[in-house]
C-alpha cells in the first residue's frame, strides 16, 4: 500500500448460496445435514475477483446496472457483509450511508432521533451534542424538533436524516444513491456538502444511476458489469460507456416478406424509432424529436384501415394514443408506412415502449404490433444544478413565465 | 489514523472487546431508546409494568401457596416475589435480546457496528421491571415485618449471575434466530416452561428431595435454578444452597463464553441472512 492509498481492494469475491440451503428453517438445515456434503449448492457470484486502489481525496463514482454488484461492493467496503475471498484495507475513519435515517424510531422526537442516528453512524454522544445546532439548522425542521418523527412529512424526515449524516466527519465516506431524495433545494444543499467533503481531502465513494451527478462530482469512475470491473477511468468516458450498455433497446428492426411477423392481412416489414440528433452513441434525449415508422404489407385490396399508436411508460401505463386520420381510407394491397412524430421536449426520461393497433372499418382490430419498439429517453446535458429525477410521465415545455405587475 | 482490514481468511474467535468499548455510546443510546419507546406507546405506561408482575405474583401465590400448600420459612407470597423479580428480568431480557437482531434488521443491513451491542443493550431496560418487583418486595417485607438476612451483602453476586445468564441465553438466541427463524417461536415456550422448572413458587429443595441425583443435576442445568435459589438465600437466609448451585454457575459460564463465540462466528453473515 503506497502512502497515498486510502482504500486497497485485493481480489475480492462474494458469492451467496442460493436454493435449498437458504431456507432459514431448522428442519431445512437438519435434513441438509444428512444429505451428502457433495450435494450441489447453487452459488450466485455477486462479485468476482475485484481489485482496485483509491487514493486520498479521490471521489470515486461506481456505475453499473441493477444487479451488477455495486451494492454488494458497497456493503463489503462498509463492513456490513464479508467478502468470500480477498481482502480490503481501509485507512481512516469510515462512514457509510447506504440509507438515510438508519435506526430512526417513529415514536421518538427529532431531537432524540438525531442522537440515536448519530451514534448508530459512529459518532459519540459528545460529537452529536457539539454539532446538534448545525444539524438542526441544516435540516430546516427547527420548529418540529421536539415532535415525534411519526408526525413528520416524508420530506422533513429525509431532510433531518440526511442532515445527521452530512455532519459526520469521516475520512472515507461511502454513499449509495442518497441524493435521489428530497426536493431540489435540499438536493443542492446535499451536493454542496458532498463537494465540501471532497475538497477537505477526504475520500468519497459514490454509487448512483444519475450520470450527471457522477460527472459533476467524481474525479474517477468505475463501471461494474456482472460482478467485475469492466472499466475504470475518467467519469466522462465511463458514464458514456455505461449509457451505451443500455442499448438492448430495439430502435430499428427489419423483416423479409418470408419471415415477417403479422397475419394473413398485415405483414410487418420494418419498424424504427429515429431521433433527429447526430449523437454517435444514438442516445435519445429529452430534447430530440422522434420519428416512429412502421412499414407493412397489406394483403387485401380495398381495406379501410387506420392505425392507432400507443405509447407506454416503463411500468406499463399508457401515456397516449395517436390515430391516423378518420374516416379510415380504403387502401390498395401492397406496401404502406405509418409515420408518427413525437415532438422534442415532450417525453420525460425513462423507458418507453410502443405498440400499434391495425384497425379495419374503424372498429375491428385486425393486428396488434407489440414488443418491437422499446426505447429509453435520457437526460440532455444542460440541466443546471438539480440532479434529481424530473417528476411526471411527460415533460412538455409549456409557456410558463413569472410576471411582475 | 485508524486502519481497518477486512480479510476473508481471517476470522475472529472472540468479539473485539476494544471495538465494543469504542461503541459504548451506541450501547447507551440503544438502551435509552428502548426505555423511551417501551413506555411511549402504551397509554397506561408505567402502570402496565406494575400490573403484570403483581398479577403473576398473586396467581402463583394463590396456586402454590393456598391450593397446593407449599410450606416456606417466610410467607409464601414474599417467598415467591423473590423468584418472580429476578426470573421476570431474565425472561424479559432473554426474549428481547433473543429477538433483537431480527427486530433491528433494518440497521443490520445498512450500517456496520459490532452487532453484539444490540443484544447487550437489552439488558438495561429490563431493570425497570426488576426495580418495580423489588419495590413490591420491600412493601411486603414491611407488611410482614421481615428484615433482610445478613447474607444480603451477597445479593449483588446473584443479580450479576442473573444478568449474565439472561444475556448468555439472549446472545445465543439472537444469533440462532437470524439463521433459524424457528427460534422465535421457541422463546415464548422456554419462558413458559422455565417458570415451572425454576424454584420460583416452591423451594429448590423440592427438586433435590423428589428427584434422583442425576435428575436434580439436570434440573440445576437451568442457570436460573441456582440464581433464584441463591438470590432468595442472600435476602432471607434459610437453607443454604447446596453444591448443585455450582452446576448452574458453571452452566452460565459455559453459555456465556460459547454464546460470545457463536455470535462472533455468525456475525459477519447476519446481514446476508436477515
Amino acid at each position: 500500500m503506497s502512502g497515498n492509498t486510502v482504500i486497497s481492494v485485493k481480489n475480492i469475491s462474494k458469492h451467496y448460496v442460493i436454493g435449498a440451503k437458504k431456507d432459514g428453517s431448522l428442519a431445512g438445515t437438519l435434513t441438509n445435514l444428512f444429505k451428502s456434503s457433495s450435494s450441489k449448492k447453487d452459488k450466485f457470484h455477486a462479485l468476482k475477483d475485484v481489485s482496485f486502489d483509491i487514493s486520498k481525496g479521490e471521489v470515486l463514482g461506481i456505475v453499473g446496472k441493477n444487479g451488477a454488484g455495486k451494492s454488494t461492493l458497497l456493503k463489503i467496503l462498509s463492513q456490513i457483509t464479508r467478502p468470500s475471498k480477498g481482502s480490503v484495507e481501509l485507512n481512516g475513519r469510515i462512514a457509510s450511508l447506504l440509507e438515510v435515517g438508519t435506526g430512526f424510531h417513529p415514536e421518538l422526537t427529532g431531537r432524540e432521533n438525531i442522537f440515536l442516528n448519530g451514534t448508530i453512524l459512529g459518532m459519540t454522544r459528545k460529537e452529536v451534542k457539539n454539532k446538534f445546532d448545525e444539524i438542526v439548522e441544516f435540516s430546516g425542521v427547527q420548529k418540529f424538533i421536539d415532535t415525534p418523527v411519526k408526525h413528520y412529512s416524508s420530506g422533513m424526515y429525509v431532510r433531518l436524516a440526511f442532515s445527521v449524516a452530512a455532519h459526520l466527519e469521516p475520512e472515507i465516506l461511502i454513499i449509495d444513491e442518497v441524493l435521489a431524495v428530497g426536493d431540489a433545494e435540499f438536493q443542492r444543499k446535499c451536493l454542496g456538502k458532498m463537494k465540501d467533503v471532497s475538497q477537505k481531502g477526504r475520500t468519497v465513494i459514490f454509487v448512483s444511476h444519475n450520470m450527471e451527478a457522477i460527472k459533476s462530482l467524481c474525479t474517477r469512475a468505475i463501471l461494474i458489469t456482472e460482478g467485475q470491473i469492466a472499466d475504470d477511468g475518467d467519469p466522462e468516458i465511463i458514464t458514456k460507456k455505461y449509457l451505451s450498455l443500455n442499448n438492448t433497446l430495439k430502435l430499428s428492426t427489419d423483416w423479409t416478406y418470408e419471415n415477417s411477423i403479422g397475419n394473413e392481412l398485415i405483414k410487418i416489414k420494418h419498424a424504427s424509432i429515429l431521433p433527429d440528433n447526430e449523437n454517435e452513441d444514438s442516445l435519445i434525449t429529452v430534447r430530440d424529436e422522434l420519428t416512429i415508422r412502421i412499414d407493412f404489407w397489406l394483403e387485401e385490396d380495398d381495406l379501410a384501415l387506420n392505425l392507432s399508436l400507443h405509447l407506454f411508460a416503463g411500468a406499463g401505463e399508457c401515456i397516449f394514443a395517436a390515430l391516423t386520420g378518420l374516416p379510415a381510407k380504403k387502401l390498395k394491397k401492397g406496401l404502406h408506412s405509418g409515420v408518427c412524430i413525437i415532438p422534442r421536449d415532450f417525453l420525460n426520461t425513462g423507458p418507453y415502449s410502443i405498440s400499434c393497433l391495425f384497425v379495419q372499418d374503424e372498429t375491428k382490430a385486425i393486428y396488434t404490433f407489440v414488443d418491437h419498439l422499446n426505447f429509453e429517453v435520457v437526460e440532455n446535458r444542460d440541466r443546471g444544478m438539480w440532479h434529481g429525477n424530473f417528476p411526471g410521465f411527460i415533460r412538455p415545455k409549456l409557456d410558463f413565465k413569472i410576471k411582475t405587475e | 489514523m485508524s486502519k481497518t482490514v477486512i480479510d476473508a481468511n481471517k476470522k475472529r474467535i472472540f468479539p473485539d472487546f476494544k471495538e465494543l468499548f469504542r461503541y459504548k455510546d451506541l450501547f447507551y443510546t440503544l438502551a435509552w431508546r428502548d426505555f423511551k419507546v417501551r413506555y411511549a406507546q402504551t397509554t397506561i405506561g408505567l402502570l402496565w409494568a406494575i400490573i403484570q408482575p403483581v398479577v403473576t405474583l398473586l396467581i402463583l401465590s394463590l396456586v402454590f401457596g393456598r391450593f397446593v400448600g407449599v410450606e416456606t420459612e417466610i410467607p409464601h407470597i414474599l417467598f415467591t416475589v423473590v423468584g418472580t423479580s429476578i426470573w421476570g428480568y431474565f425472561a424479559y431480557v432473554m426474549t428481547n435480546s433473543g429477538n433483537s437482531i431480527i427486530s433491528n434488521q433494518g440497521m443490520v443491513k445498512k450500517i456496520y457496528f459490532p452487532r453484539l451491542i444490540i443484544p447487550l443493550s437489552k439488558a438495561v431496560v429490563g431493570f425497570i421491571d426488576f426495580a418495580i418487583s423489588l419495590l413490591i418486595m420491600i412493601a411486603l417485607m414491611i407488611y410482614f415485618g421481615i428484615g433482610p438476612s445478613s447474607n444480603v451483602i451477597l445479593a449483588p453476586v446473584f443479580i450479576l449471575m442473573g444478568i449474565i445468564a439472561a444475556l448468555s441465553v439472549g446472545i445465543w438466541l439472537s444469533a440462532l434466530s437470524v439463521r433459524y427463524r424457528d427460534f422465535q417461536h421457541i422463546v415464548p415456550f422456554l419462558v413458559q416452561i422455565g417458570l415451572y422448572l425454576t424454584p420460583i413458587a416452591y423451594p429448590a429443595e423440592f427438586a433435590t428431595q423428589h428427584l434422583p441425583k442425576w435428575a436434580a443435576t439436570v434440573y440445576f442445568l437451568n442457570p436460573m435454578a441456582g440464581v433464584v435459589q441463591g438470590f432468595r438465600w442472600s435476602l432471607f437466609g434459610g437453607t443454604a444452597p447446596g453444591n448443585l448451585i455450582w452446576v448452574s454457575a458453571i452452566m452460565i459460564l459455559v453459555l456465556f463464553i460459547s454464546g460470545l463465540m457463536y455470535f462472533t462466528k455468525v456475525e459477519d453473515k447476519m446481514a446476508d441472512f436477515v
